[in-house]
This record gives structure tokens, sequence and C-alpha cells, in this order.
């Protein structure tokens, strides 16, 4: 990007402040209140849910909080796929690197044909060797979510016409240079689209970790299931279906301008 | 053909040298006088004695020192040298069988321990680095499996009845059949549904371009909710829709079972199967419909003469992602009772019987493979295939 225009993005950024912020950021932002009044204002919608479930004498999930099991989900997913994301970049960027090139081919491999293991097996294979929790569902995310960031990184450095890398090397960059001014950026969308996709599975695997002993808002659907109820099942899956929604939206902004980025 | 270094293939090293490292250091089985009480777990050298277990311990030095300086001669008896080992681990389990077995515990299992994971996983590794080196073709590969499921089948049949997956297995053969013949059919419905459903979506975007970004937009939209929320979300209207018709509710409809399993495998199906066949059929070149044209075939010729077959591979490829996708969901559509593979697993959790949950899962990851691997090679074949 030029010096030019990249002045002129920052100065419209002043100049346009919470109005620009706002129209740019809105759909996310209108999901996000959506889920928030939800999390919030579930208990106060006994009436609507009176319509789902006439006969039962309890229709709200009172268990937990719906807020902490939304932080819950939220804790899960986000640590998982932190770790995800670094150790994803960070095995492709090793494996692109002259030392650790004679590793790319089988790293490329397990990546696409792990991809074809669905998460629920994962999720459940995660159980035996380490137990009920919370812990075997962050490493099971971690380890599935790897893969699409691990696949779409190596398809993104090694999409970078071979010229750009030796006109960089030409202006006498380092190697280290080279992979942050040039190579990442250059990578960068390719990469997102891969997190993105982690994320999006995380989200959903994560709940049904519920049923391994997680308690996050696949919960109330279990419970929902388990019990006969159905306001408890429809109460989960809108909280899941809208945070998935709203971090989904996010990635769609994210995606489509990278702020003051490169 | 690949060139090979003459330099150490280091991948083949670091997995062979971690290989040896689990072997004596982890768990390889662990057994149990039945199905409640938790096993013993024993390593290699206490069920073999540190000789054996040391003497086990030579192919995979042979390996690491073929790879040491490796050509192509070399890597071959490497590959050969894996898919032994591959083959002899169930034989190695039904020595440990009889070294461990003890007469008065007719119940007793074996479970397979974390050094014999880390064993099967490192060597498959192993097996897909060197088919990449030696450049072998995907056949070839499938080929090499060859004899390790004769191994398995051939231990299983004779030996490994105290295997505590067989076991489970044996408690509910009829079960397992009729559980893997209901997960093939729903994934079966469902793809061969969003196949029609998706196909005709495809058409209608090309001709109504308003259409289609309506059409992605919802698919787009569907596709980011989670299954079990899908699942969730489906429950409710076809449970009142059944309450209200009976001739849906006599067709087996109701808020569980297999219809709102379905549906949300049909929802999700259609996005990867509409994106597939608009863009194949949009990619085609246009030079190339213009010539058919141009030798006096009619639209409607041009169209199921030339473009479909040309647009055929990658639809196929829609097809193989949505089946694969399917497969996995449809263990999730256990949850609301639409049976399948996924009740093990989500029974083992329960019951906290992880055999019972491997018994589910394994299956799951095989079918899988399974339906990667041969929809890809018709894929492969039909794209050879319609160049000639």
């Amino acid at each position: 990007m030029s010096g030019a225009s990249h002045t002129s993005t920052l100065h419209r950024y002043l100049a346009g402040g919470w109005a620009l912020f706002l129209t740019r950021w809105s759909v996310p932002l209108i999901w996000l209140i959506l889920l928030l009044l939800l999390t919030f204002g579930m208990s106060h919608m006994e009436g609507v849910f009176r319509l789902v479930e006439p006969d039962t004498r309890e229709v709200i999930y009172r268990r937990t909080s719906f807020a902490a099991l939304l932080g819950q989900h939220l804790l899960v997913v986000g640590v998982a796929s932190l770790l995800a994301i670094l150790l994803g970049v960070g095995a492709a960027i090793a494996v692109t690197r002259p030392a650790g090139r004679d590793f790319q081919p089988m790293v490329a491999q397990l990546a696409s044909i792990g991809q074809t293991f669905p998460p629920v097996a994962v999720l459940a294979l995660a159980v035996p060797a380490l137990g009920f929790g919370t812990l075997p569902i962050i490493v099971a995310l971690l380890l599935y979510g790897l893969l699409p960031i691990v696949r779409n990184t190596l398809a993104g450095l090694s999409g970078i016409d071979a010229g750009v890398r030796e006109a960089a090397r030409g202006m006498g960059m380092t190697g280290g240079q080279i992979l942050r001014q040039v190579e990442l950026p250059l990578a960068a969308p390719v990469i997102l689209a891969g997190i993105r996709t982690s994320v999006t599975i995380n989200i959903a695997t994560a709940a049904i970790g519920a049923t391994v002993g997680a308690s996050n808002l696949g919960d109330p659907i279990i419970s929902g299931i388990v019990n006969g109820n159905t306001a408890y099942i429809v109460q989960g899956a809108v909280l899941i279906g809208l945070l998935a929604i709203t971090i989904d939206s996010l990635f769609d902004r994210l995606q489509r301008h990278r702020p003051l980025s490169t | 053909m690949t060139i090979i270094p003459r330099r150490s293939n280091r991948v083949l090293l670091c997995l062979m040298l971690a290989g040896v490292l689990s072997w004596l250091m982890l768990d390889a089985v662990s057994m149990a006088p039945n199905r409640i009480v938790p096993g013993t777990p024993h390593r290699a050298h206490e069920v073999m004695g540190w000789w054996l277990s040391l003497l086990s311990l030579l192919p995979m030095l042979a390996i690491a020192a073929l790879a040491w300086r490796p050509d192509t001669g070399r890597l071959r008896v490497a590959l050969g040298l894996l898919v032994l080992l591959l083959a002899a681990m169930p034989l190695w389990l039904a020595a440990a069988v009889s070294a461990l077995a003890d007469p008065s515990m007719p119940q007793a299992r074996l479970g397979i321990g974390p050094a014999l994971w880390v064993l099967l996983f490192l060597w498959l590794l192993g097996v897909i680095e060197l088919r990449t080196r030696l450049g072998l073709s995907r056949p070839m590969g499938w080929l090499l499996l060859v004899p390790v499921l004769l191994g398995w089948w051939l231990a299983l049949s004779r030996w490994l009845e105290p295997l505590a997956l067989y076991r489970e297995y044996q408690g509910r053969s009829d079960q397992f059949i009729s559980a893997v013949g209901h997960h093939l059919a729903l994934v079966g419905a469902a793809v061969g549904a969003s196949l029609v459903v998706g196909v005709s979506l495809a058409l209608a975007m090309r001709r109504f371009p308003g259409l289609r970004r309506a059409g992605f937009g919802v698919l787009n939209f569907i596709q980011t909710i989670p299954s079990l929320a899908l699942f969730g979300l489906l429950l409710a209207p076809l449970a009142w829709l059944a309450g209200r018709f009976d001739w849906l509710a006599s067709l087996g409809v109701s808020g569980i079972g297999w219809a709102p399993a379905w549906l949300a495998l049909v929802g999700y199906s259609l996005l990867p199967m509409v994106r597939n066949t608009y863009v194949a059929l949009e990619e085609v070149d246009p030079a190339v419909i213009e010539s058919a044209r141009g030798m006096g075939m009619s639209r409607r010729q041009a169209f199921l003469q030339v473009r479909l077959p040309l647009a055929l591979p990658v639809m196929l490829e829609g097809v193989r992602i949505t089946t694969v996708q399917a497969i996995g969901l449809t263990a999730v559509a256990a949850l609301i009772g639409a049976g399948g593979l996924g009740t093990f697993i989500f029974q083992g959790l329960g019951q906290a019987a992880m055999d019972l949950v491997l018994l589910g899962a394994l299956p799951i990851i095989a079918l899988a493979l399974v339906a990667d691997a041969l929809l890809g090679a018709l894929t492969e074949r039909l794209r050879h295939g319609g160049a000639s």
C-alpha cells in the first residue's frame, strides 16, 4: 500500500470516527447486541417459552446462568483457537523455512488427511486419552483446529510468487524481514480464511463437548434432550447459533477490509 | 519420478526415535478382569521381558539406519519394514494376551495402551512420508494396507477375543451392523437429496442471477450454525408439525429421530454441492461451448454432451466434501435419536465405557477415510477420462 493512501485511510478513520466505525462493523455489532440481549434477557422470557412447553413446570434453564455458559463457551473456544493459531501458523512457517523443509510434505499430507476425520470422532477419542471435563475438549479443539490453519498457511506461503521473494532478497532483506514484511502480509487473507474455518468448527464442536462434562452453551440442549424439555433446547440452540453468527460476521468484516494493516 | 536427495531423511529418523521412546516409556497394554474394573497398565518389557522388548526395537532401528543415507532402494526396504511392523502389531497383541492371560478370569479384557496408539500413528506417518518420497500412486498406497488389514483380521479371528474393543463388538454385533447400515442410509439419503436439490438450485442460479446472491447468502448462513444448534432448532417445529398432521407422524416424522437429522444434513450439504456445481458449470471455457454449437449441436446437446461432462469432476468433488461432512454430522445426530454409529459414542460416554466410544468413533473415521478415498479416486479417473 502506498504512503498516500495509507495516510488518507488514517485520516478518514479520525474524521469519520464513530460513524465510520459503526457502519463498518454494524453487522457483527447487531448480532452481538442480539446475542447479549438474549443471554441476559432469556430468564425474563418465560411467557414465550411457556408457548413451547405448556405442560412443563420449569421452562427456563436455570442450572447455570446463560452468561456463565456463554463465558465458558468463549473461554474454551478462545483458548483452543489462540493456541491453534500460534502452533498452526508457527508449524507452517517452520516447515517452509530451509531448515524444516524436509517435513513439509508430511505435514501437508497430515493436515489434509486429518481434515477428513469428523470433529466429533476426534472429541470422542480425546476422552479415553484424557478423561472427562474441559481439558480433553480444549485439546481436541486445538488439534482439530490446527488442521485448517496449517493447511491454509502452507497454501498462502507457497502461493507467493518466487519472484517476490527474490526481489525482497535483492533489496537486502534478511530471512526474518522477508517473512514478516512480505510473506505473512501476502498470505494473510488465506491464513485468515483458515482461522475462520477453524473457529467456526470449534464453536460447533465445543457445544458437543457438553456431553463429555464441559459446561457451556451445549448444556441446555443436552439437558433438554435428556429431559424432553424443548424449551431448554431452543434456548441453547438460539444462543449457540447467535454466537456462531456473531463470530462469523466478525471474520467476514475482517476479511473484507483489514483496517490499518499491511 | 521424484528426486531423492542423498542426505538423511530426518522425518523418518525423528519418527523412529519417537517410536523407540514411546515403546520403552509408555504403557503398551492394560489388562482388566472385567468391564467395570479399570485395567492394570503394563509396559512392553513387563509383558515380554527386557531382552525381547529391546530386540523388538530392531526393525525401527533398521528403518532409522536406512533413512540415514537413503536411496530409492533403501527407502523401499524401509517402507516394507514399516508395513511389516503395522501388520505385526496385532500379532504382538495376541502374544501379549497369552502372556498376561489368567485362566481364572475368562472375562478379562485387554486394552490397547498409549504406546501402541502412538506407534500406530507414527508408523502411519512414516508410510505417508515414504509414499510421498517414493512418489507412489494412491492405489499403491492403499495396496500397502492389505497386509496390515490381513494381520488384524487373522489375529482378531483367532487369538484376540479378549481385546476390549472386540468384546464390545461381540456383545452387540447385530446392533453394530445395523448401526453402520443406518449411518450409511442416513448419509446416502442426505447426499442424494442434496445432490438433486443442489444441482437444480445451481441450474436455477445460472438462469436467474438474482437468485445467486440470496441463495448463497442463505446457504452460507445455514453452514455457519453449529450442528447441535440446528438439530435443536429443527426439533420444535417438527414436533409441532407431526402433532398437527397425522400423515407426517405416520411417516415417522417427529421432533426427534431421523427427520430433523436428515433435514439438517441436507441443509449442511447444500452449500458445498451448490457451490461446486455452480462453479464447475460456470468455469467451462466458453470457447468450447462455442465450438460445440458451431458443430451444429443444439443448446441442450451442448449442455448435456459438453458442459456437463466437463463440469463433472468438480461436481463430484462437491459430492466428496458433502459425504465426508455428512458422515461426521450423522454421528452428532445420534444425540437427537437418529441412530447410527454416534449412538455408541454417546452411550459409551454416558457409561464411561471408553471401548464403546472407540467402537463408535473408529468406524466413523474409517468410513470418512474410505468415502474420501473412493470419491477422490473416482474424481481423478473422471478427470483423466475427460481429457481423452
